[in-house]
């Protein structure tokens, strides 16, 4: 049998992260994916780094996340991506260009400067403008528009590089990433854990669960019900349009972000709810989901009315019962791992970071003793503390 | 199939207006067949690549024989058969 | 917004959905036809301008005959109108009309007969203008009695070149040549009309004949390896196709018009959830169905060229075929023989199918041979005009996924949503055709055409759920 320092389950941008980080400290990593490498959640997210407090609430989503909790988070987050492409010798078009969180009625507007506190406290740097003002900013906003923060270190990295590009760098240093190779089997012998995967067996004293929406069903192989479940959500992509959008916009009160990507399509996202989700398979975008997404953007962003619709698609995300991210060791179960929630491309390099330092034992940029799996473990069979 | 004789008097044209041109076309015609007519093989250029590009597959999966009719952008030429008067506007070449 | 509710919709006016729409509507069921050409006929019928077909005349009178036929036994026809998803509740039609409004349609049962779109795969110079698929060509000879050029060469594989090649030898065009990937014709074209075979056979012999009077060129075990020009084509060089690095010829044109057969444009039956499995001479995802054309979905069938590619004739037969399935359902008798005559002529039909099939290389040799002659630099995917090269060198890491390969490199990202680099993309992707990876074919995603905004926010504006 083969052995590992590390094995990491799941090739999203979580897995490709840590794997990079892990590899450069000379671990033997061994990457095992069970479809092909970034095209589940990693793949179909919008791309955003929000950096400014966000909409706490997906459309549908019972708990409002804790904005207060996640600012130091995405604080930290953010200055890490500073240095990604530098990092990995790879352009992932990153795009500082600033964002715009747009409010239309008055207790939206409250809402605003609630989380500028937040914000300030975080030392994250932002400016309330009123309507009129946000729109000499930004002239492409809607009459709706009563208040706007503005966030210069909002942004955008496109996905679709980000994972690749961490991939690349982890097998640069030696990491072994395997696609179709779909995780069934993680039992604990003598000391440490045997991952099996098809006809592969490899042991391992560290097992990162970076599955995404499959994340509980790796916790359950070692025993462990984790209280997290897939969602669905959707996301749309107009043609190329010429008139630029220079900066991310988003709704405190509303699923709504709103940004042009390099190749000049606008991305519309929010967390709209996907028609049906499939984890063996695509997951199906909606029509309704699609419209309401669309007349939302158009409210804002008068200008996309004039645009065509290219295409919808649908992917799926690991969501938490109070919608806060999850990392940490899994109580009883050592050298076992998980990451994930929601939010987990803008953390990648953080929880990448993070991991890193769990598993040599180090103290992590950011204390996440309160983000740990001990808080989902409710449901557990068989509770070893 | 054999060349078929001409069956009646000569074929009734529109004219359409291409980039501000007058063109004379045969009634009731694609407008990609009129431009192609007209030697016109550039409908657009690629936003990617600023290549030209005209019509390929000509029956609306290509998308490459997009032009903007009476205002309207994106108009499959392939699809939309000449009108009288219509007017056309090809893609101007990027600079 | 109402929804239109009828007995049977039918989406895609071509041989096979005339077919079905006519039987069914001379049964007494309210039959709704909707196309996104301005008139019915599809691809293989496409009617010419009404003053083309008055000067010119008709090149296939029976298509016009069968539409006339349609209309009058009282079939909604809705032209220009393009489908281009499926509500949330898995059967309604969202449609876009010609004013761009939105239409909503319901059918109790829904026949998918969306056809087939060319296959072509690329080549350094693909993209220049002037260089278009064989049906491009077809329909610009036919329907609008236009020349697609002065001088042309016709290149690809399939028997569809050359039905092409005499259309345009009778608009006085100088057709340079057909190049041929494989070798059907060997010892030569008379081969055709030597061996017993049905009448359908015996066309193309007749097509082969009249390009010999011609002294058209034919030649086998041929490709192309690369387009050249500015603004447009103005040459072609070709290589055999066992050794495509070593140019043999160079042909001044200013019209290529290129393609390998042809894939059904399964999309709406894909979204609609109809199970479909990857055909392995084709390497093309086609739908799961019994003998009428009856997909895993009780209430959806899926017929003619969008059911696996078979021909016009093979079309209508499947078009009758789940005509009669339906009527069945409903408790109509079937016309004296009609059944039996039909379950004949599918068998007749399926015989020349394999004929045919067996003349010319399998899509999936063809995946095979023609990747080597690709350089990296070629444009693989128009839209988005990515490279060969840019494909080939994340294949490894994407884990020779068709799909990582799209997201990775935005190779079929584009408005034509894959449809025309799909089949090169798969090919460039995987180390081959059966190397037991999942399916190599794109998802099948809403739109299925780019829709106006507009068009969505009049859906919206209606306050009914889609």
């Amino acid at each position: 049998m083969r052995t590992a320092d590390v094995v990491i389950v799941g090739a999203g941008v979580l897995g490709a992260s840590a794997a990079s980080r892990l590899a450069r400290d000379g671990h033997r990593v061994v990457v095992l994916e069970r479809g092909a490498p970034g095209r589940e959640g990693s793949g179909t997210t919008a791309g955003n780094l929000h950096v400014q407090a966000v909409h706490t609430r997906r459309p549908g989503q019972a708990v409002p996340l804790d904005s207060a909790r996640f600012a130091p988070l995405q604080r930290a987050a953010s200055d890490l991506w500073e240095t990604v492409e530098d990092d990995l010798g790879a352009s992932v078009e990153l795009r500082r260009s600033g964002g715009f969180t747009v409010a239309e009625t008055p207790e939206q507007v409250q809402e605003l400067y609630d989380k500028q506190a937040w914000e300030n406290a975080a030392g994250i740097k932002t400016e309330i403008l009123g309507g009129d003002a946000a729109r000499d900013a930004l002239p492409q906003l809607g009459p709706t528009v009563a208040a706007a923060t503005w966030c210069p270190h909002d942004g955008y990295a496109n996905p679709l590089k980000v994972t690749p590009a961490y991939l690349d760098d982890a097998v640069r240093h030696g990491a072994e990433v395997v696609p179709f190779a779909p995780v069934t089997a993680i039992a604990r012998e003598g000391g440490s854990w045997r991952v099996r995967a098809g006809a592969r067996e490899i042991e391992t004293p560290v097992v990162i669960d970076v599955a995404g929406p499959w994340l509980h069903k790796i916790a359950a192989l070692t025993g462990v019900a984790l209280d997290v479940a897939p969602v669905a959500i959707q996301m749309h992509a107009t043609v190329r349009c010429s008139s630029g959008l220079p900066h991310l916009v988003q709704h405190i009160g509303e699923g709504l972000s709103v940004k042009q990507v390099n190749a000049g399509n606008l991305l519309v996202g929010g967390g709209w709810p996907a028609r049906r989700l499939n984890l063996d398979g695509r997951s199906d975008a909606g029509v309704d989901s699609m419209v309401g997404n669309l007349a939302l953007a158009v409210r804002i962003l008068p200008f996309v009315r004039r645009l065509r619709l290219l295409r919808a698609w649908a992917g799926p995300l690991a969501a938490t019962p109070d919608e806060m991210p999850v990392i940490g060791e899994v109580p009883g179960r050592p050298g076992f791992l998980v990451a994930g929630g929601t939010y987990a491309f803008t953390f990648a390099p953080l929880w990448a970071e993070t991991l890193r330092c769990l598993v040599a034992g180090a103290e992590p940029p950011v204390d996440v003793s309160d983000l740990g799996p001990d808080r989902l473990m409710h449901n557990l069979p068989e509770k070893k503390r | 199939m054999r060349a078929k004789a001409v069956i009646g008097t000569p074929p009734r044209t529109v004219t359409i207006h291409v980039d501000g041109r007058p063109v004379s076309v045969v009634e009731g015609v694609s407008l990609a067949a009129a431009l192609v007519g007209d030697r016109t093989w550039t409908f657009r250029y690629n936003p990617v690549s600023e290549e030209p590009r005209g019509p390929f597959c000509g029956m609306g999966v290509c998308l490459e024989c997009e032009v903007t009719v009476d205002g309207r952008p994106g108009v499959r030429a392939c699809l939309t058969p000449v009108r009288p008067g219509m007017r056309v506007e090809t893609e101007e070449e990027r600079a | 917004m109402t929804v239109h509710e009828r007995d049977v919709v039918i989406v895609g006016g071509g041989p096979a959905g005339l077919a079905a729409a006519h039987r069914l509507a001379a049964a007494g069921l309210s039959v709704t036809v909707v196309d996104e050409q301005a008139e019915l006929g599809g691809q293989y019928f496409r009617r010419p301008a009404p003053e083309v077909a008055r000067v010119w005349g008709d090149h296939r009178p029976e298509g016009g005959r069968l539409v006339g036929a349609v209309r009058a036994a009282g079939v909604e026809c809705r032209t220009g109108h393009l489908v281009w998803g499926v509500g949330d509740d898995g059967r309604t039609l969202l449609v876009c009309d010609p004013a761009e409004r939105p239409v909503r349609l319901r059918g109790r049962y829904l026949i998918i007969a969306t056809g087939a779109h060319e296959r072509p795969f690329p080549f350094p110079g693909w993209q220049l203008p002037g260089v278009t698929t064989p049906g491009f060509a077809q329909h610009l000879a036919a329907a609008d009695h236009t020349p697609i050029g002065e001088r042309v060469v016709l290149a690809g594989s399939g028997p569809f070149l050359l039905p092409v090649a005499c259309s345009l030898l009778d608009l006085g065009v100088t057709v340079a040549g057909i190049a041929e990937a494989g070798r059907p014709y060997r010892p030569s074209t008379r081969a055709l009309g030597t061996v017993r075979h049905p009448a359908r056979l015996r066309e193309l012999a007749g097509y082969a004949a009249r390009l010999a009077r011609a002294r058209v060129p034919l030649w086998q075990n041929t490709v192309v390896v690369r387009a050249d020009g500015g603004d447009r084509i103005t040459s072609v060089t070709l290589a055999a196709a066992t050794a495509p690095t070593r140019p043999v010829r160079t042909v001044q044109v200013d019209a290529l018009c290129v393609g390998y057969g042809f894939r059904p444009q399964t999309d709406l039956a894909r979204m609609l959830g109809c199970a479909v499995r990857t055909d392995p001479a084709t390497g093309d995802a086609t739908p799961e169905l019994d003998d009428s054309g009856r997909s895993s979905r009780d209430d959806v069938y899926v017929i003619g060229e969008a059911a696996g590619i078979g021909g016009a004739p093979v079309a209508e037969v499947r078009g009758l075929a789940a005509a009669l399935d339906i009527l069945g359902r409903e408790g109509h008798e079937p016309r004296a023989g009609e059944v039996r005559g039909l379950a004949a002529a599918g068998r007749r039909l399926a015989h020349f199918k394999r004929l045919t099939d067996a003349l010319y290389p399998a899509p999936a040799e063809l995946a095979r041979l023609l990747p080597s002659a690709l350089p990296d630099a070629a444009t693989l995917c128009r839209c988005e005009a990515v490279s060969a090269g840019e494909v080939r060198g994340i294949a490894r890491t994407a884990g020779r996924d068709v799909n990582a390969a799209k997201a990775w490199t935005r190779a079929g990202m584009g408005p034509c949503q894959g449809r025309e680099c799909g089949f090169a993309v798969t090919a460039v992707t995987r180390v081959s055709p059966a190397d037991g990876l999942p399916a190599g074919v794109f998802p099948s995603r809403l739109p299925v055409r780019p829709v106006p905004v507009a068009t969505l926010l009049e859906m919206a504006g209606e306050g009914e759920p889609a």
